[in-house]
């Protein structure tokens, strides 16, 4: 059986039972969530960080769309407070969009402002992070979401180096992670490229979720598919 | 010459940078090096010269906020008209510019940097950052605006630092940006899982054979770049010898003992040495084997780099308690070898049986030593300093 984690998802680590793994995402391995605008993959994320933390998994959370108050209001919304966990520093923020808004960050121990424009500075950032969330615990989260505003401000070429240097750090490290990404935000080419950079692919269409990872078990690839809502509790698989 | 105003790097430079000199700091994704750049400008502002600072990573306000920061106030320079940028982030960020100079499209960041250098004769200009560029221009372009900034700061005796991110280039631009400067300063971390180091080393300076050491160094925020000597760990269970190794690695040593039972010595309070091995420098830690002492080694083991876990290979009953202290470094992300002492008495056991028994990972290397007879010592030695800084 590989080992996996559970993903908070109500519905999704039975929808991925199979003969070698019990269902959940498999662990110490990356994601690719990606699909149209508006079809949940903040939330997914959010929902998948949030369960983690109540599971004392610390999360290494580095947000690009949104600002970290942003982030924190849209958690709100599905009662995932996340402030306790910011303050006992098992969720570590990497704020790469406030500066850009001109607000100044308040900087703490785990609360780190950087710029998406700045892969340098942003890599530097990543790297005290992982150590900070691995030190707590070697069952440690981590979420980046998303890719789009990456790509918006740096060449595309750019964008795949920072993703491998951080995903290399992640895999390294032995954390779970989840990165998020809109369709048609890059050419064709570049969006083939980033989701060869990943061991497991999800996609979102609004109605249906597929799932999809290669299991090194049996070097077979594994599809799971099924239909899902948005509620006030967040985002749930259908049951068939 | 001038001086970097780097803790160490003047001297491993042969007193600093002359004149006219391009310095490229070359650092590993992940590892802090705008603060050098930054670092040397403030230094040189501070001694009389003028300065710039182009930059596309990021607005001249948030620079202006970072120096503010590490306590060197950029601002001041700005108002007496000792410092400008070069704006190259601003416009393409869709926030209003701000400086001397701002850089619309990428075809003016060859014109406008090199007027930049003709406005500070002898003074120091600063690159923030070279790897953004690379993507955007051809590898031959970049060769040559490089070549062309620096023949010009030749000419007008003004140094150019370059910020550059190693990330996965081919080989051969990285060879070729390298050989188009003076001064190569490579910036590397120290990992094991984590990063949980990093360091400098001089790699190449026309102007001199430098000392090619590896100097750890962390970034305060006030402060800037600092250097520290790092702690190298020796652990494991009592009477395995390690006091009589820290004192075999080490020029000098000092121990804290008294005699167990009063027969023979062992260490209540730590064994604290010194190493200079091949230009590398730290200070030793030897924590006390028994348990009442474990204090000691959580305290010690949050701040070293590596860790020597030395066993007594006659001793199979006390590995137990070196596999605890191992995942007691283990959770501090420590790299660390095994040191089999005792190898010449009778009994002793080899390092795959040690493997074995103890169940240890591959990972982990395990050396054969006889410390008192100061065999397997250096190569000890040796393995946990590749595994800490590789080749």
């Amino acid at each position: 059986m590989i080992p996996t984690i559970e993903s908070g998802i109500p519905g999704f680590d039975e929808l991925t039972i199979s003969e070698i793994s019990e269902g959940g995402i498999p662990e110490k391995s990356t994601t690719l969530i990606y699909g149209p605008p508006k079809t949940g993959k903040s939330i997914f994320c959010n929902q998948f960080t949030y369960h983690g933390l109540l599971k004392q998994e610390p999360c290494l959370y580095l947000t690009t769309d949104q600002s970290l108050k942003q982030l924190q209001s849209n958690m709100m919304e599905f009662q995932w407070l996340i402030m306790n966990y910011i303050q006992n520093q098992t969720l570590y923020v990497i704020d790469g969009i406030s500066h850009l808004s001109g607000a100044k960050l308040e900087e703490t121990n785990n609360i780190k402002s950087s710029s998406v424009a700045n892969s340098s500075d942003m890599m530097v950032k990543i790297g005290i992070g992982t150590r900070s969330v691995y030190k707590k615990s070697n069952h440690f989260r981590s979420v980046l979401d998303s890719i789009n505003t990456l790509i918006t401000f740096n060449p595309d070429q750019m964008v795949i180096r920072v993703l491998k240097a951080y995903l290399r750090r992640i895999r390294e490290a032995r954390g779970s992670g989840i990165i998020a990404y809109t369709e048609g935000v890059a050419d064709l080419e570049t969006e083939n490229i980033l989701k060869s950079l990943f061991d497991n692919i999800i996609r979102l269409d609004g109605k249906n979720i597929h799932f999809e990872y290669l299991s090194e078990e049996n070097d077979e690839i594994h599809n799971f598919e099924a239909t899902y809502t948005i509620t006030d509790k967040g985002f749930v698989i259908e049951k068939k | 010459m001038k001086k970097t105003h780097i803790p160490k790097l003047d001297d491993f430079l042969g007193g600093g940078i002359p004149g006219g000199s391009s310095i490229l700091f070359c650092a590993v994704p992940g590892v802090e090096c705008e603060a050098f750049g930054y670092q040397i400008l403030n230094g040189n502002i501070e001694d009389g010269d003028k300065g710039f600072i182009f930059t596309n990573v990021t607005e001249p306000q948030n620079i202006i906020y970072e120096f503010n920061k590490y306590g060197w106030n950029l601002e001041k320079y700005l108002e007496e008209e000792k410092v400008f940028f070069v704006d190259g982030s601003s416009n393409f960020m869709g926030v209003p510019p701000m400086g001397k100079y701002t850089i619309d499209e990428l075809s003016q960041i060859e014109g406008i940097v090199l007027k930049a250098i003709d406005d500070i004769p002898n003074g120091v200009g600063v690159i923030n950052n070279l790897s953004t560029l690379l993507d955007y221009l051809d590898d031959d372009k970049i060769i040559e605006i490089i070549s062309k900034w620096n023949k010009r700061a030749k000419e007008k005796n003004t140094i150019l630092v370059y910020i550059f991110t190693k990330w996965d280039y081919d080989p051969k631009i990285i060879e070729n940006i390298k050989n188009s400067v003076d001064s190569v300063i490579s910036l590397t971390s120290i990992e094991e899982r984590v990063i949980i180091g990093q360091g400098f080393m001089v790699t190449s300076a026309s102007w001199t054979t430098p000392s090619k050491n590896l100097v750890l160094f962390f970034v305060l925020q006030p402060g800037g770049v600092k250097i520290y000597i790092p702690k190298i760990l020796v652990t494991g269970p009592y009477n395995a010898g390690k006091t009589s190794f820290v004192k075999s690695i080490s020029k000098k040593s000092v121990s804290v003992e008294r005699m167990a039972m009063e027969k023979f010595p062992t260490t209540i309070a730590m064994d604290i040495g010194h190493v200079d091995h091949k230009g590398f420098v730290a200070d030793v830690f030897g924590t006390p084997g028994q348990e009442r002492f474990d204090l000691m080694l959580d305290v010690l083991a949050k701040e070293a780099v590596g860790a020597f876990i030395l066993v007594d290979s006659t001793e199979p009953q006390t590995f137990a308690r070196a596999k605890e202290m191992i995942n007691k470094t283990q959770s501090e992300a420590i790299p660390k070898i095994i040191v089999a002492n005792k190898q010449d008495l009778p009994g002793a056991l080899s390092p795959e049986q040690i493997r074995e028994i103890m169940k240890l990972d591959k990972s982990i290397p395990i050396i054969p030593t006889i410390v008192n007879e100061n065999t397997g010592v250096e190569e000890a030695l040796d393995t946990l300093l590749n595994l800490l800084y590789g080749d």
